[in-house]
């Protein structure tokens, strides 16, 4: 608790309202043809806005709907405003002319979510995201109505988190589908959703999302305000929001952990964090997050726990072995020959002989063309993926040995560190790595064993001290929790895991029942239990 | 804070850069000695042998640029002076790279050198040189030069260094008239007053097996082969002991794994043979009132019969025993001629003073200096063996009982 108190107590410079807010509003105006002269103003007679006029109620009102096309739903356009709209007969009572938008939302549109709106700034925020505007002639009040559609990617499997077994559906580019997915799984109403408007030019939504009575109330508020201080020009992916509400910015390993699945967000919600979604990134941002967590993957928690538990503790071996194995094999060449066995030195050194560079540099160039090779593979179009691999495959496996460029052991080296720089489940951890091992390279070649040792320490010291909203980046592990150890290197199956974890979850620990742990009765137990009393969770 | 960030950055870069890799050597660089051989000249003088691996063609099979067996997987480099160390820096002189010591494994010292002056001159500089490990496995060279052991090549262990290693390390293990000492060992066992070492030795013939045609054929004539062990006696080797005695000697420092036993049935010498599987050799002193202090051994055996010449019917417990007393009586026999051959030549290798160090340490402290000399060659011994015979192997009447009948 002290952690997360005192850090959250810092708080940054308050900085002044953003000047956007303070504008003064320009209101509609009563004529409808001074009100679309505007309009069309406004929008510099962009193409895709439509602006259709129309006289309603027995071709008595003059009125027009304006919207901006592919960004709203047709069919309910035409079903459901325009329709409504040009079937209308004369009211039988008449009706006062400002208050015919009144009438008209109550008797006659056949949508859910309409507003009424007095402003052209409060217009052009609706018309922006999709919604339809009906402006009447005669009142300074337009009505906006919810008509937001067009096209979306479909929910698709998420390619860049798989899991064996689980739910195959990924967060997709719309943040209404994938609140929708969250909360398909969280059926409480207790689930809040608070939006924001972010960015000067994008407006784009950003949403957090958070349980109440679970998750920590000062991280929520916290997340609020560092949101809210927020005075971008424009925000397309979480990754913005991301890198400007982190704590530690100039740390390589990420505070803020990020997913593509809902699950692994509904859990994490579940846990008391926060999730922060933005409209156009199928990426939603949870805090606080822990160092653990990056080696945690959806798999663990639909697996047996032994197994689970094995698989995550691999993952941190060989996380280690991705940031050390080229730094240590550098260091014991060069250093510490005497640290290698007989025999395995005569190899090295008989594989070395021919090699016309320091092994630092060897490693280097190694290190170098795999990175090379990878970002390639990235950024390639998939129809010549391929040759990626097959380039890769010659150039890194056999031709430089070939050549005497490099010495074959160290291409196991660099083999094996990409291949276990492919196992960090998240991807900004992997990446962190990515970066380290060349720093680590030159510390090896530069002070040998010594210089790893005191980089180990030096990272060490520098994980302990980051804080994740308050939370240390190291919970459970330092400071130790014992409560909280069930889901860390290791996954205690889910009958011990009756907590949630207690940094994050502030007030509300208890997550289950106790006596989870199944015990299979007798025979004849079952027999009479299945008489007498029945299914727990029966309806 | 910025001017701090700026300082630790600068002393960071400054660190790195100016300190360069400090002491860094390729593996290039090195010269890997998987050896080295001690000998002394007649004017007193140290030949030193280094035995240097050629990674290249010990690791060469499927490299390319190095042709496998093209030339010898070692070589050895020679030179003399009066102090290893100043060998050491001469033989720069003769070799590119530097002489790297982490590595070697084995120490060879004449039996001349260790006969005329002692090895404890030459063990000083093997202690302390921080590359050399004390680790290190040492052998004396029998009626041959260290410098032509050092020479020798070896067929199926490519370094010969290797092929001495192990031969010593099998053989005390399978067969037990030899042991291995390390470095460390042999110090510990010259400084304590309680005991003396035993250092295998190992022969080759000079000048046969040096080039790579004497190991292309099957038999070759120079081999490495344990010969006998060394005993010393004051840091100086006074005999060698080979066969029985060498076998008494390894039974009595409890280092027996397994051996074959010959038992003597019905008048024929080598009727059936004992096949030792496991053993517990204790020695314990007795110090009595007057003086006189009694050693008592017990060795606690266990085999199987792994070998019956004669027609003996193995299923009878009585003839189990019989054999079981005779084996018992060859093990016994074995250790009193080690025992006569100790206190012969009064060097305490045995390490009954550790024992009755153990037993009486305030008496040992008076006899401590004249323990070898004085109390050692008086010593009464007791020898006690327990065999048990486990198993006959598959059958028990071997097969020519019945072509008798």
């Amino acid at each position: 608790m002290p952690y997360r108190l005192r850090r959250l107590f810092k708080s940054k410079k308050q900085q002044a309202p953003s000047s956007a807010d303070q504008k003064e509003k320009t209101p509609l105006g009563t004529s409808l043809k001074d009100n679309l002269k505007e309009f069309k103003k406004r929008t510099g007679n962009s193409s895709d806005v439509v602006i259709r006029t129309l006289t309603t109620g027995g071709m008595q009102w003059e009125a027009a709907i304006v919207y901006i096309d592919g960004i709203v739903d047709n069919t309910s356009i035409d079903e459901f405003l325009l329709e409504p709209l040009l079937q209308l007969e004369v009211p039988t009572t008449p009706v006062l002319q400002q208050d015919i938008p009144d009438y008209i939302s109550e008797q006659v549109i056949a949508l859910g979510g309409i507003e009424s709106v007095l402003d052209w700034e409060t217009l052009f925020e609706a018309v922006t995201i999709g919604r339809t505007i009906l402006f009447i002639d005669g009142a300074a009040k337009a009505l906006s109505t919810s008509t937001i559609g067009g096209e979306r990617r479909a929910v698709e499997e998420p390619p860049t988190e798989i899991s064996i077994r689980g739910p195959r559906e990924g967060f997709t580019e719309s943040i209404r589908t994938n609140t929708a997915m969250v909360r398909r799984r969280i059926k409480n109403p207790n689930l809040r959703v608070k939006t924001m408007k972010i960015g000067r030019q994008t407006k784009t939504n950003v949403e957090i999302m958070y349980l109440e009575g679970i998750a920590d109330e000062k991280v929520v508020e916290e997340v609020r305000r560092r949101l809210k201080q927020m005075d971008m020009g424009s925000i397309l992916d979480s990754g913005y929001i991301e890198e400007l509400i982190e704590d530690q910015p100039s740390s390589p390993f990420p505070t803020i952990h990020f997913t593509e699945r809902p699950d692994s967000a509904a859990g994490n919600i579940l846990e008391g964090r926060v999730a922060v979604f933005v409209d156009g990134s199928p990426f939603i941002l949870h805090m606080p997050a822990v160092f653990i967590q990056f080696f945690q993957s959806v798999d663990d928690y639909y697996s047996r726990s032994y197994i689970a538990s094995s698989l995550r503790m691999l993952r941190i071996m060989v996380f280690l072995i991705s940031l050390y194995a080229p730094a240590t094999y550098v260091a014991a060449t060069t250093f510490h020959q005497e640290m290698i066995p007989t025999q395995l030195l005569i190899v090295l050194s008989a594989q070395r002989e021919a090699v016309p560079f320091p092994a630092l540099i060897e490693a280097f160039i190694m290190e170098m063309t795999f990175e090379v090779l990878r970002e390639a593979g990235i950024r390639m179009p998939k129809a010549v993926g391929q040759t990626v691999s097959i380039v890769g495959a010659l150039v890194i496996g056999q031709a430089a040995v070939q050549a005497g460029i490099v010495s074959p052991a160290m291409v196991i080296i660099v083999a094996i560190t990409a291949i276990a720089s492919f196992t960090t489940p998240s991807y900004s951890m992997a990446i962190a790595a990515r970066l380290i091992r060349f720093f680590l390279m030159v510390i090896a070649a530069t002070f040998g064993f010594y210089g790893l040792i005191l980089s180990f320490i030096m990272m060490t010291a520098h994980l302990c001290s980051l804080r994740s909203f308050g939370v240390p980046y190291m919970a459970p592990l330092a400071p130790f929790v014992p409560a909280d150890f069930h889901d860390s290197i290791i996954r205690l199956p889910w009958w011990k895991a009756k907590e949630r974890p207690r940094l994050i979850s502030g007030q509300n620990n208890v997550r289950q029942g106790d006596d989870l742990k199944p015990e299979a009765p007798g025979t004849q137990s079952i027999r009479k239990q299945r008489k007498n009393t029945g299914d727990l969770n029966e309806d | 804070m910025k001017i701090k960030l700026y300082c630790l950055t600068s002393a960071l870069v400054g660190i790195i850069l100016l300190s360069g890799c400090w002491s860094n050597q390729e593996l290039p660089d090195l010269a890997l000695v998987s050896a080295i051989g001690i000998d002394l000249e007649k004017d007193g003088r140290y030949t030193f042998t280094v035995q240097v691996i050629n990674p290249g063609n010990v690791a060469g099979e499927g490299m390319q640029g190095t042709g496998g067996s093209e030339s010898p997987p070692v070589s050895t480099y020679t030179e003399s002076g009066w102090n290893l160390t100043e060998i050491n820096r001469k033989l720069s002189k003769k070799v590119s790279r530097h002489i790297y010591f982490a590595h070697t494994n084995l120490v060879v010292i004449s039996e001349k050198l260790a006969q005329e002056e002692g090895i404890m001159p030459v063990l000083d500089v093997l202690e302390r040189d921080h590359e050399f490990r004390s680790s290190a496995q040492i052998v004396i060279s029998h009626q041959s030069d260290a410098e032509d052991i050092m020479k020798t090549l070896s067929s199926i262990d490519k370094v010969p260094a290797n092929k001495i290693i192990n031969t010593m390390k099998s053989t005390e293990k399978v067969w037990g008239e030899h042991v291995s000492v390390s470095v460390r060992e042999l110090i510990a066992k010259l400084v304590s007053p309680g005991e003396a070492p035993v250092v295998t030795t190992f022969h080759t013939i000079e000048n046969q097996g040096e080039t790579l045609q004497s190991i292309q054929r099957t038999n070759p004539d120079g081999r490495l082969e344990a010969a006998g062990l060394a005993i010393f006696k004051k840091g100086k080797m006074v005999d060698m002991t080979t066969g029985e005695i060498s076998k008494g000697i390894v039974w009595l420092l409890n280092k027996v794994k397994n051996t074959a036993v010959s038992v003597q049935w019905e008048g024929e010498k080598h009727a059936a043979v004992f096949d030792l599987i496991r053993q517990q050799t204790k020695v314990s002193a007795d110090v009595e009132k007057g003086g006189t202090v009694r050693m008592k051994v017990n060795v606690a055996a266990e085999g199987n019969v792994s070998e019956v010449q004669h027609p003996i019917n193995l299923a009878s417990p009585q003839a189990l025993n019989k054999m079981e007393q005779r084996v018992e009586e060859t093990i016994k026999q074995s250790i009193m001629h080690a025992v006569d051959k100790a206190q012969e030549l009064e060097t305490d290798i045995l390490g009954f003073g550790e024992a009755v160090h153990r037993e009486d340490p305030e008496k040992w402290k008076k006899w401590e200096d004249e323990w070898e000399e004085s109390y050692f060659p008086e010593v009464q011994v007791d020898v006690s063996a327990d065999v048990f015979i486990r198993r006959t192997g598959l059958r028990d009447e071997p097969f020519h009982r019945y072509l008798t009948k």
